[in-house]
């Protein structure tokens, strides 16, 4: 376990935004430890977790991995494959969930690129007629590769600019949005332009649907407001070409976005619908509380 | 066992009174003479109704509760009396020896949520949130902090100068700023008398009002527990919370008419908490009523 824990640090210190890395870390050491515990004879159940159960009856300190089991890295080996198994399938899964949430003639608006909302609404599109609007989110406009690409299976659609989503949105009867982490009070970092949008809707209460699969769950908590940002160049807000005013002025563009759990009506992930504040639940079935400081 | 209770308090201001309330009953336990499960269980309850007669807190009456629990569970386990009462004696003391680390596990937990430069409200004194600053300032952070003055018993000076002893900047306000004071702090950190099932608090008087302006100006609001404050308690204003926490005991005990009486605790609702700080982890409210299920299953 220390070997995949060192290993994890690494490439974690090696692209601090993209924790899906890290949880995927987290996802094999739970594996490791279940395995370990159900070849020493334990009963698989509550016995990770930290509880005021745990406190009141357990003997002493918890054990220490110490025992060898010859067929432990069989099985580890095993488990990690059916876990892979699972990430390949779920996009189909989520996008399998699309019928129930997607009605007829309805107004869905979405912002950005994301594959598991393509695939959602590509999967509802065949038995459904609905619109979509889709914000372009500047500035990097990725929201024209996603119309394209809607447009290709029929699904009608429109795309605007960001300013315009607060004007467009009672026309609107679903937000459906894809995300980059989801984090362990049920908030989102996603695309930069998410907040505004989820703002919105909230304001005339349309639902908010998010679209993400588990590995996107991250079991870190928003302490540092500025330790999720990723910065990148900002040419695409304004081009080098101006220089005379560069000297005079500080230009930003950041990647992500923070949206408070407080805005968020549904998450549709591969085992299923979930409201936000249930969110602390998945994280203990899937990450020990060990491992959530890699 | 109220002597002894009262000794306990008088001996260590440190501790908080359900630890000292579990010390004393196990040391009753020790001393016990009963030969049944039964007998035990109804001699620890008498016990119990006595120390809350000494001190009518919210904690001690959780800390019996989680005892008798305790009992009942190892009773289970257990049919030979003998045996299991060793047993219990001997879970009980690593039971006082992990809750005295709890307080360690919280400030680990809740310090990297104060930020450099952070301005941090705080209600009364709070022995959790006392060493949650502390391990802030071992980190290195620099903070100030504003503290309410916690009438009628101005526990807020206590609070301001234990805190002053850490070379903390610290100010005091009187309660009725708060609303006034709101628009420059950070965030809100507060302890906890007890956690009830809905995952509100019940905390000094004067925290619900804390908890409305924060949420009125979103400042984010966290409170920080150890886990065997939790109450089976499901108040759903303040009315329901039992008279018998909300006044001290002595003013209990000559019954006068409580209408004239001013409450000691108030209750503050889920809704209005952001983050709850425990040694079982961060915890939204929700998962709160999560984790008192489990143990009361």
């Amino acid at each position: 376990m220390d070997l995949i824990r060192t290993e994890g640090q690494r490439m974690t210190a090696a692209q601090p935004s993209e924790t899906t890395v890290g949880n995927m870390v987290r996802r094999v050491l739970k594996v490791i430890r279940e395995e370990y515990g159900r070849l020493h004879g334990r009963s698989e159940e509550s016995d990770q977790q930290e509880s005021l159960h745990k406190l009141l009856t357990s003997g002493g300190l918890s054990e220490d991995f110490r025992t060898p089991y010859p067929s432990l890295r069989a099985n580890v080996i095993e488990a990690i494959n059916e876990m892979l198994i699972e990430l390949e399938g779920t996009t189909d899964n989520i996008a399998m969930q699309a019928l129930e949430h997607i009605h007829s003639n309805e107004v869905i608006m979405t912002i950005g690129y994301s594959r598991t909302v393509e695939a959602f609404l590509k999967e509802a599109a065949r038995k459904r007629k609905f619109q979509v609007i889709v914000a372009e989110c500047a500035p990097f406009c990725q929201g024209h590769e996603m119309a394209v690409r809607l447009s290709k299976e029929n699904i009608e659609t429109t795309v605007m600019s960001d300013a315009a989503i607060f004007a467009v949105m009672s026309r609107v009867n679903k937000v459906i949005i894809g995300t980059k982490t989801i984090l362990a009070n049920g908030a989102l970092i996603a695309v930069s332009g998410t907040h505004t949008l989820a703002l919105a809707a909230k304001h005339h209460s349309t639902p908010l649907i998010v679209c993400a699969p588990m590995f996107k769950l991250s079991p870190q908590f928003p302490n540092e407001e500025d330790s999720f940002h990723k910065f990148v160049s900002p040419q695409e807000v304004l081009p080098f070409t101006e220089g005379e005013i560069l000297a005079k002025i500080n230009v930003h563009c950041p990647v992500f976005d923070y949206v408070p759990p407080e805005l968020i009506t549904l998450f549709i992930s591969n085992i299923g619908g979930n409201a936000p504040s249930y969110i602390y639940r998945l994280m203990s079935e899937l990450y020990h509380p060990d491992d959530y400081e890699l | 066992p109220d002597n002894a209770l009262e000794a306990q308090l008088r001996d260590d201001p440190d501790v908080s009174s359900a630890v000292a309330a579990i010390r004393a009953l196990l040391g009753f336990l020790k001393q016990d003479r009963g030969e049944t499960i039964q007998g035990l269980r109804n001699s620890l309850r008498d016990a119990i109704d006595t120390l809350s007669r000494v001190d009518s807190s919210v904690a001690v009456s959780s800390g019996g509760e989680l005892f008798l629990r305790f009992i009942s569970l190892t009773s289970l386990e257990y049919s030979d009396y003998s045996k299991c009462k060793e047993i219990m004696i001997e879970r009980g003391e690593i039971f006082l020896r992990k809750v005295s680390l709890s307080r360690n596990k919280i400030a680990k937990l809740c310090h990297p949520f104060i930020r450099d430069g952070a301005r941090i409200l705080t209600h009364a004194y709070s022995r959790v949130v006392l060493r949650v600053l502390e391990a802030a300032v071992e980190s290195k952070k620099r903070f100030s902090v504003y503290v309410t003055e916690s009438q009628p018993d101005q526990a807020g000076q206590k609070m301001a100068k234990a805190l002053r002893k850490l070379n903390i900047p610290v100010t005091v306000i009187l309660d009725a700023a708060v609303g006034y004071i709101m628009e420059k702090v950070d965030l809100v950190l507060v302890g906890a008398e007890g956690v009830v099932e809905s995952g509100g608090i019940i905390n000094k008087i004067g925290s619900n009002q804390i908890a409305v302006c924060a949420k009125a100006q979103n400042k984010p609001f966290y409170v920080v527990a150890e886990s065997f404050k939790f109450v089976r308690l499901f108040p759903l204003n303040q009315q329901d919370v039992p008279d018998r926490f909300k006044y001290k005991a002595d003013t209990l005990k000559t019954g006068q008419n409580l209408t004239e009486e001013h409450p000691w605790i108030d209750y503050t609702s889920p809704s209005l908490i952001t983050l709850l700080f425990t040694d079982l982890g961060v915890l939204t409210p929700s998962a709160v009523s999560d984790e008192l299920i489990k143990l009361y299953l």
